[in-house]
């Protein structure tokens, strides 16, 4: 998977290119727009994660750019200024998703995760870890052959956590991503680990082998 | 507290009180006045009377001709002088009453003694006035004058009142701009012209006072809302970096543990810095649309994840709804204000605690158990006025809740009751 980061935040975008190398995503780096139109009119991304101030200009030129272009990418705005405004305009514009800064980054994957399958599979949204497979469309899960029942907060944490896999990933990193809107104002994350708990129980039951690692102190990996 | 009383009411009652002096010091001093005038009046007639007796008739009286005269005259007599008065030279006036047969009343008449010689004889001739009927024209000049000045002083309350009413119209204009001049709402300061150097002076003062202290107030909000902007990027900064050092294998266990409280406060300073902007967001009316919208679907739309937090701290939620209730009002905002109530009903809430959800005709309550003793009312909706230090909470729900509250129009109250913390939204 090809992502383009257009950020001008050297700090910001340094974390999110270390991040997601990680999980077989290339990310390329640009922090202008000119550096970026130069990257989009010669090579193909399956989605580029776009800050909307920047310091030649406004992030909406890119997306009009693209817009006129009739371009294929996922896009999904990165700001930190989020207006009503500004987030419809962007939507309008052809931008597939807006997330406002600061955001976890694990979060930010599992966006660009769900973007790339929306975009590219064409109704094949089949998500696979070794013996685990998800169908995100039918909203089905399978061991092997077996099909589970999963409620729909543990079939996201389930994508969440393999999308995230080999990464640690905090409570509140989790809490935040299963609640949403509503993870502005979530201060109590203790309803995280009695879904987890459910998780793993429905899929040892399954057959499933134990991929949730707790690490003290710090939250849950998936490995 | 002193009992406020109109400008135009103080007054008038000076004024009246004014009239009254007046009226009390005036009468007596007028009827007096106008009662020495009369009789010196009368005077005056008598001793024209007497002039004319002494000049005609007194170089032709006789002696024995003294009867007749005082037959055929009523008010001119000749009295034999008393010894008494022998000496006398000077005209006397006095006042005397005499009965009247005909009215049968005791009538006051004007007497004038005069001492004269009839063929060497002392007499005295005597010429009285009625002074009745003066009197009486005396009452109607009375009369007169007090209602002239009854009159005038009518007048005068009109005309001070009209001429009040007028001129005070710039200041009443000017203190009801002030009532109604609310600091966060956009209003054109609009005081009348005066001619009045004093009311043109208070109309500009109050309307530099206005502008100065929106343009401080739009200061302000903007500051808050810049500084929550540019905190934005450098949290984000704060927080991917942490999530790159959670991914270090080599973390010992304490180390892994200062990470996590790292992380909780960047992930509070992130909420709190979001809380503000949608404040500051409120202010801005950025919310203005509106749609009708039913609460009852409103309340239930994340319920389940409500359900979810409150079972993680045990704590039951009664949800009755009496009845369907629908409001028109932003979308975003309205979801924000429930969520804001029930995410404090959870938060302030004991282990094992209740919740009860009532929705009722134009009214919806939410009560929660949790300290013992009440709130104190007067701070609760301030911001960052956090009555339990221990809590995670921003300090900005109650403050959101109100300012939303407040931009719909609506009212919140707060009680508490049998040990339930009550917050009811009369819509």
């Amino acid at each position: 998977m090809k992502v383009l980061l257009i950020e001008d935040e050297q700090e910001l975008a340094d974390s999110i290119v270390q991040y997601l190398k990680g999980n077989d995503v290339i990310c390329e780096w640009a922090n202008t727009i000119a550096a970026a139109d130069d990257k989009i009119s010669s090579h193909f991304y399956d989605c580029i994660l776009l800050d909307l101030s920047l310091p030649d200009g406004h992030g909406f030129e890119i997306l009009k750019a693209l817009k006129n272009r009739n371009s294929t990418e996922g896009i999904i705005i990165i700001s930190a200024k989020e207006t009503l405004h500004s987030k419809i305009e962007g939507l309008n514009l052809g931008a597939d998703d807006y997330l406002t800064k600061p955001f976890h980054i694990s979060e930010l994957l599992a966006r660009v995760q769900a973007l790339v399958r929306r975009k590219n599979f064409h109704g094949n949204n089949v998500v696979r870890f070794q013996e685990i497979e998800i169908d995100t469309l039918a909203k089905s899960v399978k061991i092997g052959t077996n099909a589970i029942d999963l409620t729909r907060k543990e079939m996201d944490l389930l994508l969440f956590m393999i999308g995230n896999q080999n990464r640690v990933l905090s409570k509140s990193t989790i809490a935040e991503h299963l609640s949403g809107d509503m993870a502005d104002m979530l201060d109590n994350h203790d309803f995280v680990y009695a879904h987890i708990k459910n998780l793993k129980k429905k899929l040892h039951e399954a057959g499933c082998k134990d991929y949730v690692k707790t690490v003290y102190g710090l939250g849950y990996k998936w490995q | 507290m002193a009992v406020t009383q109109n400008l135009l009411t103080k007054t008038l009652r000076w004024y009246i009180v004014f009239a009254v002096i007046i009226l009390l010091v005036t009468a007596p001093i007028f009827y007096f006045v106008t009662q020495r005038l009369y009789i010196d009046e009368a005077n005056e007639t008598l001793k024209l009377h007497k002039k004319e007796f002494v000049r005609y008739h007194l170089p032709t009286l006789k002696l024995d001709s003294i009867d007749t005269w005082n037959r055929y005259n009523r008010d001119e007599k000749i009295l034999p002088r008393h010894p008494k008065h022998r000496k006398d030279k000077k005209d006397k006036f006095s006042t005397v009453f005499h009965f009247d047969e005909l009215s049968h009343e005791n009538e006051p008449y004007r007497v004038i003694t005069s001492p004269i010689i009839i063929e060497g004889k002392p007499f005295t001739y005597t010429s009285k006035i009625n002074l009745v009927e003066r009197e009486d024209m005396m009452k109607s000049v009375a009369y007169l004058f007090l209602g002239l000045i009854s009159a005038m002083l009518i007048g005068l309350y009109f005309i001070t009142k009209v001429m009040s009413v007028r001129l005070w119209r710039p200041f009443y204009n000017a203190l009801d701009h002030l009532e109604k001049f609310e600091v966060d709402k956009v209003t054109k300061t609009n005081l009348s012209q005066t001619t009045i150097n004093e009311f043109a002076r208070l109309n500009q003062a109050i309307e530099g006072l206005i502008q100065k202290n929106t343009s401080i107030y739009n200061v302000q909000k903007e500051f808050i809302e810049n500084a929550a902007h540019e905190l934005q990027t450098p949290l984000a900064v704060i927080q991917g970096k942490l999530e790159a050092l959670f991914q270090q294998s080599s973390l010992t266990q304490s180390q892994s543990e200062v990470l996590e409280k790292l992380n909780e406060s960047v992930s509070r300073l992130a909420r709190l810095n979001k809380n503000l902007l949608l404040l500051s967001r409120i202010e801005h009316d950025q919310f203005s649309t509106s749609e009708q919208l039913s609460i009852n679907a409103l309340l239930k739309k994340h319920f389940e994840f409500f359900a979810e937090q409150a079972a993680a701290k045990n704590i039951r939620i009664t949800l009755n709804e009496n009845t369907e209730v629908s409001v028109n009002t932003n979308p975003v905002l309205a979801e924000v204000l429930l969520n804001n109530l029930m995410f404090n009903a959870i938060r302030h809430n004991l282990p094992s605690g209740t919740i009860v959800i009532n929705l009722e005709e134009r009214h919806l309550s939410i009560s929660n158990s949790g300290t013992s003793t009440a709130l104190p009312q007067e701070k609760i909706f301030d911001r960052f006025s956090k009555i339990n230090p221990s809590t995670q909470g921003s300090g900005l729900g109650l403050a959101i809740i109100k300012k939303i509250v407040d931009l719909n129009r609506w009212a919140i109250h707060y009680h508490f009751k049998n040990d339930l913390h009550t917050f009811t939204i009369a819509f």
